[in-house]
């Protein structure tokens, strides 16, 4: 059963047809005021689709429109972390790592190519000069030359003058 | 702030990798040794272990006698000391720090008279003998290293 402003609506609306039509018109009190006032609403409504160039929603238009937009503010919401922030993300670790890793293996390549064998003489003792004091050991010699086993270098001096067996003395 | 946060990691890093490359007080031994031939050979004297087999097989000698020696902890780098017997005198004296070890001038006297100097660039891995004279039967070595 519609309400009277059931009817009316459907009636400014031109939906009221056959025998329902003709016993809401029989109904009204002033029929051409009523009239007027539809042609008013039908103008109101002509303009208001005009001017603001928006479809008129139905209502379950309406509600699947607000459905939808909470759905797409939920989804598009940036995920917070629910305790307090730390600077320490997954990315900025990862790029830590990384940078801490390539650190090591430099280091660890400096400290090898340190260690190379095929590098070791400038690891050993080096002889700048030597000398021997002609007035005391006139025939004496000096060579130079490094034992590679244990890295030992020695001062080789030939020619220096003999010692007695007393010299030994601790 | 981000860039900021990484470059004090890796100048932090950097920073310990160098602190914990740095040198530390080394102690320098050096040592005034008679080598000689004997039936009975002493044991080599602790010192020269790791240097004994290599000092028998370059001066064929079998025994080796600490007569004179010094051990000397080097903090500057700078200092300088004497390793003496009744006899020899050897005098080192350090002349500061290269990347591997020791600028070192070495002095050997006979009581008063000096038999031999020599500039010596001593690396903390390779140690130094010296060939003296000859004495009695046998022969007088100088060693240094870094111990």
């Amino acid at each position: 059963m519609k309400t009277f402003e059931q009817k009316w609506t459907a009636w400014v609306d031109g939906e009221l047809t056959g025998k329902e039509l003709a016993e809401f018109e029989a109904a009204l009190p002033d029929k051409a005021a009523a009239e007027a006032e539809k042609r008013d609403a039908q103008k109101l409504g002509a303009l208001l689709k005009q001017e603001l160039g928006a479809d008129v929603l139905s209502n379950e238009e309406f509600f699947s429109h607000q459905l939808r937009e909470r759905i797409a503010r939920e989804s598009a919401a940036p995920e917070r972390p629910v305790g307090r922030s730390t600077w320490w993300t997954v990315r900025r670790l990862a790029w830590s790592g990384a940078v801490s890793l390539a650190i090591f293996v430099v280091s660890t390549l400096f400290v090898l190519r340190e260690n190379n064998p095929g590098e070791q003489s400038q690891y050993l003792t080096q002889i700048l000069n030597a000398r021997v004091d002609p007035a005391v050991s006139p025939n004496a010699t000096i060579s130079i030359f490094d034992s590679k086993d244990d890295r030992v270098t020695v001062l080789w001096v030939e020619g220096l003058q003999s010692l007695p067996a007393d010299y030994a003395a601790k | 702030m981000h860039k900021q946060r990484l470059i004090f990691t890796i100048v932090f890093a950097l920073v310990m990798s160098a602190t914990v490359s740095l040198p530390a007080a080394q102690t320098v031994w050096s040592g005034l040794v008679i080598a000689e031939n004997v039936p009975q050979p002493a044991p080599m004297p602790p010192e020269l272990t790791s240097i004994g087999q290599t000092l028998k097989e370059l001066f064929g000698y079998n025994q080796f006698d600490v007569i004179g020696q010094s051990t000397k902890t080097l903090r500057t780098g700078q200092e300088d000391w004497l390793a003496s017997s009744k006899y020899f005198g050897l005098h080192v004296d350090a002349r500061g720090e290269t990347p591997v070890g020791y600028l070192v001038d070495l002095k050997l006297y006979k009581e008063k008279d000096l038999l031999l100097e020599t500039e010596t660039k001593l690396s903390k891995r390779s140690p130094l003998v010296i060939k003296g004279p000859l004495v009695g039967s046998g022969q007088l070595l100088l060693v240094l290293m870094v111990q």
